[in-house]
C-alpha cells in the first residue's frame, strides 16, 4: 500500500523561476491497484512520480509504502521498494553493457551487491526463457550491448527488469511516449500482462486518452500541483474518452484565468 | 636492447598507470588529475619506507592504500560536495605535492642503497639466468633485466586479470553501470556516490601502486615524478584503443597494458632518433589532443563524402 499524505514541493523558491509542482496532494493506494495518472503538461504529475521515487525530497508531506515511512529515504534506498520505468528508453539501461549483464543490475535491486559472479549461472537459464516469451529475438543476444537495440525493445527489458524482482511499487512514467505507435502498442501489451500476472501495485502517467481508459482500475486526474478528479472502480470502467476530454476542456477553461480569480469566481459563483 | 627490455619494462610498470586512467576515464567517465599527485604519492611513501628497511612488499602495499586514500578523498569532493570532478582532481593533486615533500622530507629520495623489489627481482634474476644474463636475438641482456621485465609483466598480468574479475562482480558490474546510466543504476538501488568514491579510489591505488613500482624501478623518488602522468596515461588508454578495438571488458584491460608499453617503446625510439626530452610532455599533449578530436573529425569526413559524391 502507498499512502501519500500532504506532499507540497516548491522548486526554485522565491525566485522568478519558482514552480510549485506540488501543492498538497493526498492519495492512498491499494495494494494490487493500477492507477492511471491523467493530467495536463505541468500539472505535476510526473513530479508526483519522482516524488514517491525519491528525485527530490518534499518540503511537507509524508510518503509511506509497504509499511514503511520512506519519505527520508534517499532514491537508492527506495528502490528496493520500487522498480521504474522512464519516458526516455535510453534512461533504463546501460548502453555499453550487455542484455544480461542489465538484468543481472536489476537481479540485484536494492540488495547488497558483493563480489559473487555477476552472470550467475541460475540467473541465465529464467532470463533466456523470459526473453523469449518477448517474441522479439533477443534471447540469442543477450551478450549484445543494449545500446544496439531499438528504443522498444529496451522499453520492453527495461519493463522486465523493473518488474523482475517483485516491486512493491512500479513506476511507469509515460513509458511509451517516446515510442512508435507499434513499439509502444507492444510495451502497454507487456506491461498489462507483467502487472497482472505479478499483481503489481502500479502508477502510470500518461498522455495517452486510449490507455487512459483501456487500462488500470483507477484514474487520478492532477491539475496544479494536486488531485482534481479521481475515478474508481465501476466509475473509471464507465469512463470514455470523451469523458476525458471535456474534463480536459474543463481543465483548459480554467487555466485561462489565474489560480486567484479561478477560486475567486468558484466562491462566487459555483 | 637493453633500452629496448628497459622500455619494455616501464611499460609494464607504467600499465598500472594507464589501468588507473582506464577505469576513472573510460569507465567512469570522470577526468580524474589526481593521477598526477597520486602516482607520486604511491612512489614517496614506498621509498620511505624502504629507506626506512621496511619489508617492500609492506612498503609497495602502503604506497597503493595512500594512493587510494587520495582518490578517495577526491571522490569525496566531487560527490559529497558537489565540486566539479575536474577541479576536485586538481584540488587534491596540489595538495598531494606539498604531502609528498612532507612524507619523503625533501624533493627526492634515493633508493640505490636499499633493499627494495627490484633488489630481489635482480638477486632471483642472477640465481635463475646466472651472472652472464642471456643471448637474445643475439643481444646480451643482463639477467637482472630479465628479471624485471618478468616480474613487471608478470604484476600487471596479475592486476589486469584481477580487475577482470573484479568488474565481472555483482559490484565491479554496478560500478561499470555507475560510469554508463547512474541514473539507471540509482533506479536499480546502487549508491551512485558510494561507486564514484570506490572508483576513484581503486583507480589511484592502481595508479600509486604503479608509482611505487617505478620508484623502485628506477632507484629513487622525485618529487616532480608525476608531472604529466595523466597525460601519459590518457594517451597509452588511447593507443590500446587503436590496438583492440576496446570492445569488451577484456581487450580493454589487455589494450591499457599494450598501449602503455607501445608508448614507452615510441617514446625510446623518439628519444633514440634525438628528440629534446624536453619536448616529450608537448608532444604526448599533442598527440592525446589528436587522438581525441580524430574520431570526431573522420565522422565528419564520413558524412561529407557521401553528400559531396
Amino acid at each position: 500500500m502507498l499512502t501519500l499524505t500532504g506532499l507540497r514541493k516548491t522548486f526554485n523558491p522565491d525566485t522568478v523561476n519558482e514552480v510549485r509542482a506540488l501543492q498538497g496532494v493526498d492519495l492512498t493506494i491499494d495494494d494490487g491497484s493500477f492507477v492511471i495518472v491523467l493530467g495536463m503538461n505541468g500539472s505535476g504529475k510526473s513530479t508526483l512520480l519522482n516524488a514517491v521515487a525519491g528525485t527530490f525530497y518534499l518540503d511537507e508531506g509524508r510518503i509511506e509504502l509497504a509499511g514503511h515511512d520512506v519519505t527520508r529515504w534517499a532514491e537508492h534506498r527506495r528502490a528496493q521498494l520500487i522498480g521504474r520505468v522512464f519516458q526516455n528508453p535510453f534512461s533504463g539501461t546501460a548502453p555499453n553493457m550487455s542484455i544480461a549483464e542489465n538484468f543481472a543490475l536489476a537481479a540485484r535491486r536494492g540488495k547488497p551487491r558483493g563480489l559473487g559472479f555477476a552472470l550467475a549461472t541460475d540467473l541465465m537459464a529464467p532470463l533466456r526463457d523470459r526473453i523469449a516469451s518477448l517474441k522479439m529475438g533477443l534471447e540469442n543476444r543477450l551478450d549484445n550491448a543494449i545500446g544496439s537495440l531499438s528504443g522498444g525493445q529496451r522499453q520492453a527489458l527495461t519493463l522486465l527488469m523493473a518488474s523482475w524482482l517483485k516491486p512493491e511499487l512500479l513506476l511507469l512514467d509515460e513509458h511509451t511516449a517516446a515510442l512508435d505507435p507499434k513499439s509502444g502498442d507492444q510495451v502497454i501489451a507487456l506491461s498489462e500482462e507483467v502487472i497482472k500476472r505479478d499483481r503489481l501495485t502500479t502508477l502510470m502517467v500518461t498522455h495517452s486518452m486510449q490507455q487512459a481508459v483501456s487500462l488500470g482500475d483507477r484514474l487520478i486526474m492532477m491539475h496544479r500541483g494536486a488531485v482534481l478528479h479521481d475515478f474508481r472502480g465501476a466509475e473509471k470502467k464507465r469512463l470514455r474518452a470523451d469523458d476525458l476530454i471535456d474534463l480536459f476542456n474543463e481543465v483548459r477553461r480554467r487555466e485561462l484565468l489565474d489560480e486567484s480569480a479561478a477560486s475567486m469566481l468558484q466562491a462566487l459563483y459555483v | 636492447m637493453t633500452l629496448l627490455v628497459g622500455a619494455f619494462t616501464i611499460g609494464l610498470i607504467l600499465a598500472l598507470l594507464s589501468l588507473g586512467v582506464l577505469v576513472s576515464f573510460r569507465i567512469f567517465g570522470l577526468p580524474d588529475i589526481t593521477a598526477d599527485g597520486s602516482i607520486t604519492l604511491g612512489a614517496a611513501v614506498t621509498a620511505i619506507l624502504c629507506a626506512h628497511g621496511t619489508n617492500p612488499v609492506l612498503a609497495t602495499t602502503a604506497g597503493m592504500i595512500a594512493g587510494a586514500l587520495a582518490g578517495a578523498l577526491t571522490g569525496v569532493l566531487h560527490t559529497k560536495f558537489k565540486i566539479n570532478a575536474l577541479l576536485a582532481g586538481i584540488l587534491v593533486m596540489t595538495a598531494l605535492y606539498s604531502v609528498n615533500l612532507r612524507v619523503m622530507g625533501r624533493s627526492n629520495v634515493p633508493l640505490m642503497q636499499h633493499t627494495t623489489l627490484g633488489t630481489w627481482a635482480d638477486n632471483l634474476g642472477h640465481r635463475f639466468f646466472g651472472e652472464e644474463g642471456l643471448i637474445i636475438l643475439g643481444w646480451r641482456v643482463g639477467a637482472g633485466e630479465i628479471a624485471l621485465f618478468l616480474g613487471a609483466f608478470a604484476i600487471s598480468a596479475l592486476v589486469a586479470g584481477v580487475l577482470f574479475l573484479f568488474f565481472r562482480t555483482h559490484l565491479g558490474t554496478a560500478m561499470r553501470a555507475t560510469g554508463d546510466n547512474p541514473q539507471m543504476i540509482r533506479a536499480l538501488g546502487a549508491n551512485v556516490e558510494t561507486h564514484i568514491i570506490l572508483g576513484l579510489a581503486l583507480s589511484n591505488g592502481l595508479i600509486a601502486l604503479g608509482g611505487g613500482l617505478l620508484a623502485q624501478y628506477q632507484g629513487f623518488a622525485d618529487a616532480q615524478m608525476g608531472i604529466g602522468m595523466i597525460v601519459w596515461g590518457l594517451a597509452s588508454v588511447i593507443i590500446g584503443e587503436a590496438l583492440t578495438g576496446g570492445r569488451s571488458l577484456g581487450l580493454t584491460l589487455i589494450g591499457a597494458i599494450m598501449g602503455s608499453v607501445l608508448f614507452r617503446l615510441l617514446v625510446a625510439v623518439a628519444l633514440r632518433w634525438g628528440l629534446n626530452p624536453n619536448d616529450l610532455k608537448l608532444i604526448t599533449a599533442l598527440f592525446v589532443f589528436l587522438a581525441l578530436i580524430l574520431p570526431g573529425l573522420l565522422k565528419k569526413f564520413r558524412r561529407r563524402q557521401p553528400a559531396a559524391a
